[in-house]
């Protein structure tokens, strides 16, 4: 790579890597350089003349976005040809953009809005009416098109040749005549929402956000997606207490700028009506809902009657691929008390491919196993249904559904049908669970905070954007208070602590800790055990 | 030197008695004088009604076009104009050429101050203060006006509209 060049952008002294452009490195730095067609993980445009900047011993103003830094440029921003360029630049835009503010969801993070603010001049010149195209186009499956709206960047265009290498989008015709569209496909591809957080304006949009909700309105938490193991760090935008849209945030060791879409819709089940509000107990074989201190007492009682009659060894347990580290270390001492040792976990699978998405259905699978709760190729679970069969497990906890996406329905059911005890801990009522002693609602990874660990090993945080209902205990609690009621502590949960106990007793974690991992995440050590029982590879 | 003042003279005892008699005019002329010369400044309320200059802001309302649809695209900027945010939009697709619209809008008049700044915000010269002012109500859930409460058509706001268009520039 070579050494850091040294260059002067008004007066102040900046280090860039060699080779770099002088607008990677200034944005690097901390500038905020208007641009539109530069995307830090898109091949380099040159058409939008933003980010035009003047360069000592050079007659004209060069595009910073394709001039390569070279030690001892001297770059000015502040000189009035350059502030000119960008009036420039900003009122051609404006000339036949459509006067959609009011209308458009961009409004509130639209670049050319904020550019124009900033940089653009104060009155409007435009005489000839505005050029008229396609509105409100449904060019796919999740996308709209509005092409009046297109600043031309080209930003979506690169995308679907560099990223999701399906090209489904070009831009026809030349000058003003330019027009955004589909060729020959419809704008359909696994990461096709993706061109709306690109697009600096609304011309592309989501169905799924269209006239949802302003978004000055919203409070941004950072976390990670919860659909699968690749863990792309996300943002969750959230008001009334509600998620309203997920957005992918920038890990450049993990999902760059990008989310799949599956991943991106995947947010309206943490405000589903069928969602589990109150836990249930099976009384007369029916499910009513109890109060939580009464299923937790009666759930206590369960397990301590079987551990009492047939001995700990007799419980076994289904952990969780969703729940967080530190709650599955919880949910590993309630067990380890309980003298459980039939641990397994089943994780749904699904299609992949070879960019972000992962064949293991949930955010955590790995961290599970970093923890040593299970081991095998298969995570423990033909271990389990043969001690069930053999009828050496009488009782098993289950905690989420997965079981139900990997076991065929009957197989699952006579596993249930030899059990004299089964507690769950689901999202929603589950079919297969209905006779269940006692149910608990589990908690959603947008009301928690805590640690996943994705495929790869690395060790991200998810952090709470929403508040459960008052009196709600969420996973972590109902585990500890679990494991007060069977062994007369007094422990509270707090993950942090829990966190911080991890990290100072497991080897891969040594290290981790929370503010080590802040918003992108670290790698777990490679020292120590390695990954137990991983997955078959696709 | 100057004379010591007085506290009464005879300018002050003229003056005072000029008034009495402006009084006095008005009272028998306002008694007796009935329709002729009669200057009765008091409005008969409720039978009677004050017609309000078109300046005065009144109760925000929202714009209702001659086919019954709101003007409103539920952008917004009234809500976020606000100083007291007694404003909540949700907005919601249409099918219409027109692709949005307010599914709810919700003034909550105790908290409104009448300010117009809202009116000011709107880009589409759907929402205008009325001179509708009385917003009594017998209860809380009685001062939270929804869409339906508030939409007045437009051939009743054209004072408010014109006296917006001549001064605001629009």
């Amino acid at each position: 790579m070579g050494e850091d060049v040294r260059i002067i952008v008004d007066g102040r002294a900046i280090a860039a890597p060699q080779g770099a452009t002088l607008l990677q490195a200034m944005l690097d730095a901390g500038l905020d350089i208007p641009h539109y067609c530069y995307h830090p993980k898109l091949s380099i445009d040159g058409s939008c003349r933003l980010c035009s900047v003047k360069i000592e011993g050079m007659p004209k103003l060069q595009i910073a976005c394709n001039t390569t830094v070279r030690a001892g440029m001297v770059v000015h921003t502040d000189d009035p040809d350059v502030a000119q360029t960008r009036r420039g630049v900003l009122e051609l835009l404006l000339l036949n953009h459509p006067l959609d503010c009011p209308i458009c969801d961009k409004a509130g993070e639209c670049w050319l809005q904020n550019y124009s603010m900033r940089f653009g001049s104060r009155v409007a010149r435009t005489v000839e009416p505005r050029r008229k195209h396609g509105k409100r186009l449904d060019i796919g499956e999740r996308m709209l098109l509005d092409q009046e709206r297109c600043i031309l960047c080209r930003r979506c265009v690169r995308f679907c040749r560099e990223v999701s290498a399906s090209g489904e989008l070009v831009i026809y015709n030349r000058g003003d005549r330019s027009v955004l569209d589909i060729a020959d496909r419809r704008l359909d591809n696994a990461y096709s929402m993706c061109t709306a957080d690109i697009c600096p304006v609304g011309a592309l949009e989501t169905k799924d956000f269209h006239h949802r909700l302003r978004v000055w309105f919203f409070t941004q938490t950072a976390s990670v997606c919860p659909t699968c193991a690749n863990g792309c760090n996300i943002a969750i935008d959230e008001s009334h207490n509600r998620i309203w849209r997920l957005t992918p945030r920038r890990n450049d060791a993990v999902n760059d700028t990008w989310m799949c879409d599956a991943g991106r819709l995947n947010y309206r089940f943490v405000a589903s009506p069928a969602r589990l509000r109150q836990p249930l107990a099976l009384r007369d074989a029916a499910l009513v809902p109890t109060s939580w201190t009464e299923a937790i007492e009666c759930a206590a009682a369960h397990l301590l009657r079987v551990r009492d009659a047939y001995g700990g060894g007799t419980l076994g347990a289904l952990v969780s691929p969703h729940l967080t580290v530190e709650e599955n270390f919880r949910f590993g001492e309630l067990l380890r008390v309980l003298g459980t040792k039939q641990i397994a976990m089943a994780v749904a699978r699904g299609p992949s491919d070879n960019f972000l998405i992962k064949p293991e259905k949930a955010a955590n699978a790995r961290g599970v196993r970093e923890l040593g709760l299970v081991s095998g190729a298969d995570d423990g679970l033909g271990s389990l249904i043969d001690a069930v069969k053999a009828g050496r497990v009488k009782a098993l906890y289950v905690c989420g559904d997965d079981i139900v996406r990997v076991l065929e329905a009957p197989r699952l059911a006579a596993l249930l049908e030899a059990l004299e005890l089964l507690i769950v801990q689901t999202l929603e009522q589950v079919p297969a669970f209905a006779r269940a002693a006692v149910t608990f609602p589990t908690t959603t990874f947008a009301e928690k905070s805590g640690v996943f660990v994705n495929f790869a090993g690395r060790a991200q945080r998810i952090m709470a954007a929403i508040v459960p209902p008052p009196g709600w205990l969420n996973d972590g609690e109902i585990f500890t208070a679990l494991l007060n009621a069977v062994s007369s502590r007094q422990e509270r949960f707090n993950p942090e602590a829990v966190w911080a106990h991890i990290v100072d007793s497991t080897a891969q974690f040594s290290r981790l800790t929370l503010e080590r991992l802040g918003t992108q995440g670290a790698p777990l050590s490679p020292a120590g055990a390695p990954a137990a029982g991983q997955a078959p590879a696709t | 030197m100057r004379p010591p003042p007085r506290i009464a003279d005879w300018h002050s005892a003229v003056a005072l008695l000029m008034g009495f008699w402006v009084t006095f005019r008005h009272l028998m002329v306002n008694l007796f004088g009935f329709s002729r010369g009669r200057q009765d400044f008091t409005v008969y309320y409720p039978e009677q009604r004050f017609l309000h200059a078109p300046a005065l802001r009144g109760m925000p309302v929202l714009v209702q076009m001659e086919d019954g649809r709101e003007r409103c695209v539920a952008c917004g900027l009234c809500e976020w104009a606000c100083p007291t945010s007694c404003i909540t939009i949700f907005p919601a697709e249409t099918d219409d050429q027109v692709e949005r619209y307010p599914r709810v809008f919700d003034i909550d008049v105790s908290r409104c101050m009448f300010c117009g700044l809202c009116e000011e915000a709107c880009p589409e010269e759907a929402i205008v203060m009325s001179r509708q002012v009385e917003i009594a109500a017998y209860s809380r859930a009685g001062t939270l006006w929804h869409k339906d409460d508030l939409l007045v058509p437009v051939a009743k706001l054209k004072t408010r509209i014109d006296y917006l268009r001549a001064n605001y520039g629009r």
